[in-house]
């Protein structure tokens, strides 16, 4: 197993690089503790409003304003907790209505917030400060953690990006991802996500159709595919809101669906008429946004008439379920790949900076040789076009570009018994060993066949 | 109700054209021509999908700009008053009508994507209230997109705009880069308002506006904030509800550009003009009295003589190319001449500078995608600050040179021309020539070359103490030099890619030089042109007024007192009306 082998290097590394102990050994520690996936993007991108929905409780505070003005961890634990570092000191921890609030206290380059939830086991989420922010030091916090220089080691494994529309802004902080940035990131652990989908057309109730439409553009945009996996339209406000919907809000809206359709759309023209000095309302606003109360009233008139039945469909159409999915396939599936993939190029950094030789051979080895480390290398480059082998598609779903499962890989349906996979994971091969032998292809082609081949042959089912 | 320009030029036309002065006439006929062509220049400009084309849409009643959910607009449609509805499509090489329907497929970037057609900008004509009184709305494509080429041609743009609307939405507050635009904009262009949009999406759009006025006001930005939303205001124009129309903010908006964008542009307009009819209802009044004092009191008439002859002299003098203000401007000019093209080689030479520095720390070829971008980037900017301060100080000289006309009322300028040519049209790209592979091949016959060399030097030192041709010794020489003739081989190619890099480096930036120095000096030239023209036409009028009262003076020595009494009843009527004109013109 792959995260043995790093594990038995970095002990021996321990042993042998006193100086470099205390680094070596947060890399051990972190062999075992959940993935590290960042949320970056610029301000106001919905970084906290994502990080909320993902987690489906409001634990990072959000506000009109500029808010996350420090890089903040949010991990499982067994009771609520923040500690502000660098000083160590714990604060209060403080919820109103639901809502997580916290004071800092003193200057602080970074906050841990220990949460109970299902869904930080497997990952820990980590809120940064928007770049382009007037506010030069906010900004600052945000790059420096995010693209590290090289004497420190990487404090993510993955980045979740999150832009509104493609700027340039955005476009040159994801190169600078490709070139040093966390975790060296190729576009093997970056995803990118349009947020606030819901916006992009005003807040018409077909607003997430067309977000969905400029993703797919984004995603076949060659520009973009090397520098992250996927891209993404989620709606941020609506998905926090549907996993966290009350019966009072249900209530709330069901009484707004009975308002005659003329009558409501006249209030849903702006949000200032909506709210008009109701206190309820505008807390609903707060809540929902524009296009969540016009999607819900339109739901509910289309016959939904349970809370629990709401929320799912809210869930379902602000793209976080996608999200998700993504999310699983690209980090979570690949997690113990990810995560020693950071501890090796900890240890090279150290290596490099005690300049001994005598482990280099063995990082060297579990980079070359491990098959998973390969195929990751070999999508990378195939995304940014370095590579180019007869049909791409196949290549990248068989190296695992949507799942790691062997059924995905081969593109088979769901519930194929052993015979099937057998049988597709043989056609693969052969096709593979045919495109192999083609003397027409350039050599790193040829290599890349080979590490499908040899992916093909890890498929087979064993006798 | 107040004469409006058109009409008070009419009635001074009409008021001169017994007096048979045609130098006085053309003025009028100048200032009447100057009126009708009267345009204000409102920039549109924003980061992408903030909502412009929308605002332009808004403020005109009419789906002139393409909005979609994604990148829309690809090229700058500029919206102006015309009786029926056209649109053109203008080129570099000329313009073409096309048909309305036709107008997204031009403009948009899904009919026209990056703009592939090549087009300069769309022109949309439409009959509204707020253009006819001649406002000329210029929506911008979005600054900051992938392509930021747009970014450099908005900028170029800011020179030749009356005012200019900076739109962003209000789902958060300024960034960084925003700002940035903003104290850019306010530098050429001092009437620029800030539009917040979609306020009907946001329910926080207030503090988000507080937000902004506080960042303004931290920056030293004098701008008024005005928040908007395109969506009420839509439905507004359709169902004709005056309350969701005053909701949308946009009334506010309308009357700012009337109060203050046209209104500022027609106050200079109407001051011009009321200065241009004055002085001529003045020249042919002056004239009328010299000539009522002669008939009043003869015997004071060579007096009146004497002090016209001195007047029509000083006028003439005026004319003279020795006069003070013709030193003024073409001292100012020469000196203009030489400010701007230093300003612009010292910024051109600062770009050399850093981009050898860049070029020497390595191989140049690995970089030059990068460089290349940068390089041009730079030097557009360059030339841009240049331009813009180019101008500023042209605007101060034609000031210089008007204070010279001392108290007369002939301090007004002309209306100064701007340079709004890109001077990087013209300028071939920064591309340097594909330099010789180091391949495999030459690697290995380079290293041939000199282990041969080797071999046989310590080969043939080796025979004379007996040993043979190939020995140990000689193999290792060989090998030793071949060595270092690979790696001298890679340093010179290295250098010789540096070398060639920075030659194509200079040789852009001396293009660009010669291309926007050129400019400059056009610029400077049109404008000592216009200055003396302008300035000589009124010493020239100035004098033919004055020679026209003499003659009426002389004139009226030699009458006999009938006559004179006669004259004066008909002078007194002529006055009565000129000044009748005047009461009429400045009401």
């Amino acid at each position: 197993m792959i995260t043995d082998e790093v594990r038995r290097t970095l002990l021996a590394a321990v042993d042998l690089y006193p100086q470099a102990r205390e680094v070596l050994r947060r890399q051990l520690v972190r062999l075992d503790e959940p993935l590290r996936v960042a949320i970056a993007g610029k301000v106001k991108a919905g970084k906290s409003t994502l990080l909320n929905a993902l987690v489906g409780e409001e634990i990072a505070p959000t506000d009109a304003g500029e808010c996350t003005k420090v890089v903040t961890w949010y991990r499982d634990g067994p009771s609520p907790r923040i500690v502000q570092f660098p000083q160590g000191r714990s604060l209060p921890v403080v919820r109103r209505d639901g809502a997580l609030e916290i004071a800092l206290d003193g200057p602080a380059d970074r906050l841990v917030v220990d949460w109970p939830s299902q869904s930080l086991r497997s990952t820990t989420l980590i809120d940064t400060p928007g770049i382009a922010s007037l506010t030069t030091s906010n900004s600052l916090h945000a790059t420096r953690f995010l693209t590290p220089d090289d004497s420190t080691p990487t404090e993510a494994d993955a980045v979740i990006y999150l832009m509104r529309h493609l700027h340039s802004a955005d476009a040159n902080f994801l190169e600078s991802f490709r070139d040093q940035g966390v975790a060296r990131a190729t576009a093997i652990n970056t995803v990118a996500v349009i947020s606030r989908a819901d916006e992009i057309g005003g807040g018409r109730v077909d607003a997430m159709i067309s977000a969905r439409g400029i993703a797919s553009r984004y995603r076949s945009d060659p520009s973009l595919q090397g520098l992250c996996q996927n891209v993404v339209a989620v709606a941020g406000l609506l998905a926090f809101s549907g996993r966290s919907l009350r019966q009072n809000d249900f209530v709330a809206l069901s009484a707004l669906a009975a308002v005659p359709r003329e009558e409501l759309e006249s209030l849903l023209l702006s949000a200032d008429r909506f709210a008009d000095g109701s206190v309820e309302r505008r807390a609903l606003l707060g809540r929902f946004g524009v296009f969540g109360i016009r999607l819900a009233v339109t739901l509910i008139r289309q016959g939904v008439t349970e809370p629990s039945a709401l929320a799912a469909e809210l869930v379902a159409r602000s793209g976080l379920g996608e999200l998700q999915k993504v999310l699983h396939t690209q980090f979570s599936e690949r997690r113990h790949l990810l995560k020693a993939r950071s501890a090796l190029l900890a240890l090279d950094g150290v290596l490099r900076s005690v300049g001994d030789s005598r482990l280099t051979g063995a990082v060297e080895r579990i980079l070359a040789g491990t098959h998973e480390f390969a195929e990751l290398r070999l999508l990378s480059a195939l995304r940014s076009g370095t590579v180019k082998v007869p049909d791409l598609e196949l290549a990248s779903r068989l190296l695992g570009d949507e799942g790691a499962h062997p059924l995905v890989r081969l593109g088979l349906p769901d519930g194929c018994g052993p015979r099937e996979v057998g049988q597709a994971a043989f056609a693969a091969l052969q096709r593979w060993q045919r495109h192999a032998e083609n003397p027409m292809l350039t050599r790193r082609a040829a290599d890349a066949c080979r590490v499908l081949i040899r992916t093909c042959e890890g498929l087979l089912p064993r006798r | 109700m107040p004469t409006t320009p058109q009409q008070a030029v009419e009635l001074a036309l009409a008021a001169i054209e017994r007096y048979g002065r045609p130098d006085l006439e053309r003025r009028l006929h100048q200032a009447r021509a100057r009126l009708a062509d009267d345009h204000v220049r409102l920039l549109v400009v924003g980061e992408f999908k903030q909502g412009k084309s929308m605002l332009v849409n808004g403020l005109v009643g009419a789906p002139v700009c393409p909005v979609s959910d994604d990148v829309a607009t690809a090229v700058p449609t500029v919206v102006k008053h015309a009786e029926v509805p056209t649109v053109t499509v203008v080129r570099a090489e000329g313009r073409t009508e096309v048909p309305l329907q036709e107008l997204s497929a031009f403009a948009s970037e899904e009919g026209n994507p990056g703009n592939r057609e090549r087009l300069l900008h769309v022109e949309v004509g439409l009959p509204r209230p707020l253009l006819a009184e001649g406002l000329v709305l210029v929506d911008t494509p979005g600054v900051g997109g992938l392509s930021s080429v747009h970014g450099a041609a908005t900028m170029a743009a800011l020179p030749s705009a009356d005012a200019v609307l900076l739109v962003s939405d209000s789902s958060q507050e300024y960034t960084a880069p925003e700002l940035e635009f903003l104290k850019q904009a306010m530098a050429v262009c001092p009437n620029v308002a800030c539009v917040l949009t979609k306020t009907d999406l946001y329910p926080d759009w207030r503090s988000i506006a507080d937000r902004d006025r506080l960042h303004l006001a931290d920056a030293g930005i004098k701008a008024e904030l005005f928040t908007v939303s395109s969506t009420l205001r839509w439905h507004a124009l359709q169902s004709g509800d005056q309350a969701v129309n005053a909701e949308s903010g946009y009334p506010a908006l309308v009357t700012h550009l009337r109060k203050k964008v046209l209104a500022q542009a027609d106050l200079l307009a109407r001051r011009s003009t009321l200065h241009d009819v004055l002085t001529v209802i003045g020249q042919v009044v002056d004239g009328l009295r010299a000539e009522q004092s002669a008939q009043e009191n003869p015997e004071s008439v060579q007096q009146l003589i004497r002090e016209l002859t001195e007047a029509e002299q000083r006028a003439a003098g005026l004319k003279e190319r020795s006069a003070r203000w013709q030193q003024t401007l073409s001292d100012g000019v020469a000196d203009l001449n030489a400010d701007v093209d230093y300003d612009l080689r010292d910024r051109m030479r600062e770009i050399v500078r850093e981009a050898e520095e860049a070029l020497l720390a390595g191989d140049p070829q690995k970089i030059w995608d990068q460089f290349s971008v940068w390089a041009q980037q730079a030097v557009t900017s360059a030339v841009s600050a240049n331009s813009v301060w180019a101008t500023q100080r042209a605007r101060w000289l034609a000031k210089r040179v008007a204070e010279h006309f001392d108290s007369e009322r002939e301090q007004m300028l002309p209306a100064l021309r701007v340079g709004t040519a890109d001077p990087l049209r013209s300028v071939p790209e920064l591309s340097v020539r594909e330099s010789d592979k180091f391949g495999l091949g030459s690697r290995l016959l380079t290293g041939l070359r000199g282990g041969y060399g080797g071999l046989l030097m310590f080969g043939l030192i080796g025979t004379v103490i007996g040993m043979t041709l190939i020995n140990p010794i000689s193999v290792g020489a060989a090998l030793l030099l071949g060595g270092k003739g690979i790696v001298d081989e890679r340093k010179r190619i290295t250098t010789k890619r540096q070398n060639d890099c920075k030659v194509a480096l200079r040789k852009y930036v001396d293009d660009v030089s010669f291309h926007a120095g050129k400019d400059s000096r056009d610029m400077l030239r049109g404008l000592q042109r216009d200055l003396r023209d302008h300035f000589t036409t009124l010493a020239e009028q100035l004098k033919r007024s004055l020679q026209e009262s003499i003659q009426a003076a002389q004139k009226s020595v030699k009458a006999s007192q009938s006559e004179r009494d006669a004259r004066l009843t008909e002078i007194k009527a002529e006055l009565a009306a000129l000044e009748r004109v005047v009461k009429q013109v400045t009401a």
